[in-house]
């Protein structure tokens, strides 16, 4: 048998002044775990939708307006220009770009970086309905269109598979697995139709880029390359600039950076929530403090007795002190679990954030900071209350 | 065994200045049984208490087997209590949410002497209250109480137990059991300075002190 057996029932007896103690200090943990995991959640919710975005950078052919003359008449503008770009642009783009890339990030590994889809685009028709072909490379492509879906069949396998848009393939009444002419010579089976995704791809057909070139007659073309990097720090507008003007006859643009304006939108509005959070944390500590205060003053009664049978101001000091850890302990877990779940109820409700998950390493912060604040609030209290004159701690209050 | 040299104590300053002791000075021996008499406000519990280093003096001198105790520091003044002088209140001050057994055991506790209860029991059925051992002080009566608290100042083996109007919350029969007990714990050897307004109480130890306005009277 020793004190801290004691001391646990006796906290033990007292549950209701302890679960009281507990409360406010679940109240402060459970706002400031709540708060944060609805930021974490909204931004992570933020970067997947950033992934919709696609590419970070579009090279089209370069099309200039050129002012016609004839002997100082004007004749008015003619748009001169290719409507493809050769294919042996692709590797200059990839070394223009990863080496920015690295560069700015401080890589070192080896291997392609960026992601680079190049794309060619013929009007044409199956079964006399006219529909868009798009000649793309299929595993470059499905990176940079992070949100295809396969709704039917399976992906692009070989160079004879195409896959087929969600509204191409109920106008033209194709279903994989069956088999279709391109430019009425190259038969092509359909490997499975796409999800709808809500944008052009539903109308297109998607083709290798080699199937469709040589079906076509466009060996060695490409209509545009979109390129992807996935990192918020990328140098997009310097690469789109290098690629300008290094490769002639191409013109790079950088997608507009929406998600820049959002990312620091949500920036703005994370630092509001943490503030709210330090601010809700300052007056729940108060709370606690006020709790533990009292508490201690209430047993001033308890330590005189114990200090009058032996105890040493260390002793009482630890008893405080025990009393605090394990309030503060069941605070932080009730606080996680409280946190988490009131970021579930709020985070859909409130700011619209469909999935928020509980982040498990907020759990020993939770924990360091319950135990945290209840020993600080019962230190000074127990402090003072051990150095008063055992005589005194008997007179009434 | 103690002895007080010229003690006296204030209490407040200015206006609401009070002398409580006013240069006392008397003996006490090994094994004696000692009433300090007095009426309400004579300064009997101030004196106590600084007997048991429970409160400092103004000036003058304690002195327990031949060492100051009046002087000393905290850390001192906690051996002291953890084994040479004990107490008994008069409101008891048992710790509501502890059994008899565990009260009794607590001084055991903070000691830091290997804890068996079998001691603590032992105490509890000298007391006559083994029965009682795991009972809260809410269920226990007045007497039961008080014999509890006796136990609980008789774990360490002390020499010398200071009680406080220890029979001013009871009844007289019941009063009369305790002071049994005094009686008999004090033939084997326990000494025993007891604080009380009550005559027919003090008439039941070995020597009497009056007490009066701080001073010793007689």
């Amino acid at each position: 048998m020793n004190l801290y057996q004691i001391l646990t029932r006796c906290l033990w007896r007292r549950k209701k002044r302890v679960l009281f103690a507990v409360f406010g200090v679940v109240i402060g943990t459970m706002t400031v775990v709540g708060i944060f995991t609805i930021a974490r959640a909204g931004e992570d919710q933020m970067m997947e939708q950033l992934e919709k975005y696609g590419p970070n950078l579009t090279v089209i052919p370069a099309i200039s307006n050129v002012d016609v003359n004839l002997g100082g008449l004007s004749l008015g503008t003619l748009s001169v220009g290719e409507n493809y770009i050769s294919e042996t642009t692709i590797p200059v783009i990839r070394s223009i770009a990863d080496g920015a890339i690295r560069e700015k990030m401080g890589i070192t590994e080896k291997g392609d970086i960026a992601t680079i889809a190049p794309k060619l685009y013929i009007n044409s028709e199956v079964d006399g309905i006219p529909v868009m072909m798009v000649g793309v490379d299929p595993e470059e492509e499905s990176i940079v269109k992070s949100w295809w879906r396969v709704n039917e069949g399976e992906f692009i396998t070989g160079d004879d598979q195409v896959l087929v848009g969600a509204v191409a393939a109920e106008l033209l009444k194709i279903k994989s697995g069956e088999r279709v002419k391109l430019n009425n010579t190259k038969e092509v089976r359909v490997a499975g139709v796409l999800e709808e995704t809500g944008a052009n791809d539903d109308y297109q057909i998607f083709i290798p880029l080699e199937t469709l070139q040589s079906a076509f007659g466009k060996d060695g073309l490409i209509s545009s390359i979109d390129v992807r990097a996935l990192c918020n720090a990328c140098p997009v507008v310097m690469i789109a600039d290098s690629l300008n003007n290094r490769i002639p006859g191409v013109r790079a643009i950088a997608v507009k950076q929406v998600a820049s304006a959002e990312m620091e939108m949500m920036g703005r509005i994370n630092r509001f929530m943490v503030t709210l959070a330090g601010i809700t944390l300052a007056v729940g500590l108060f709370g606690v403090g006020n709790t533990m205060l009292r508490s201690v003053n209430e047993r001033i009664k308890d330590i005189g007795i114990m200090r009058a049978v032996g105890a040493s101001r260390n002793q009482i000091m630890s008893v405080f002190i025990f009393e605090a850890l394990v309030i503060g302990i069941m605070g932080g877990v009730f606080g996680y679990l409280a946190g988490t779940l009131l970021a579930y109820g709020l985070g859909p409700l409130i700011f619209g954030i469909s999935v928020v998950k509980p982040i498990l390493q907020y759990f020993p912060l939770s924990l360091g900071l319950a135990v945290a604040v209840a020993v600080t609030a019962t230190l000074y209290p127990a402090f003072r209350a051990a150095r008063v004159k055992v005589a005194d701690s008997f007179r009434s209050l | 065994m103690l002895e007080i040299k010229n003690a006296s104590k204030v209490f407040g300053e200015g206006e609401t200045r009070i002398l409580a002791l006013d240069n006392i000075s008397l003996a006490v021996d090994k094994g004696s049984f000692v009433s300090i008499i007095g009426p309400s406000g004579s300064g009997k519990s101030t004196l106590l208490n600084v007997i048991g280093g429970l409160d400092y003096l103004t000036s003058g001198q304690v002195i327990l087997d031949g060492k100051r105790i009046d002087n000393m520091n905290e850390n001192s003044l906690v051996d002291i209590r953890r084994g040479r002088i004990a107490y008994v209140f008069q409101q008891y001050h048992l710790i509501p949410s502890l059994t008899a057994l565990e009260n009794v055991m607590l001084p055991l506790l903070f000691s830091g002497v290997p804890v068996n209860t079998d001691k603590a029991l032992d105490i509890l059925k000298r007391v006559g209250l083994r029965k009682r051992a795991e009972h809260r002080p809410g269920q226990l009566s007045g007497g039961e109480q008080q014999r509890v608290a006796i136990a609980r100042a008789l774990v360490n083996n002390p020499m010398l137990v200071l009680a406080d109007e220890p029979t001013g919350n009871m009844d007289q029969h019941t009063g009369c059991d305790i002071l049994n007990l005094f009686e008999e714990l004090n033939r084997d050897g326990l000494a025993i300075i007891m604080v009380t307004h009550n005559p027919a109480i003090a008439e039941r130890s070995m020597k009497i002190i009056s007490l009066c306005d701080g001073r010793i009277a007689n």
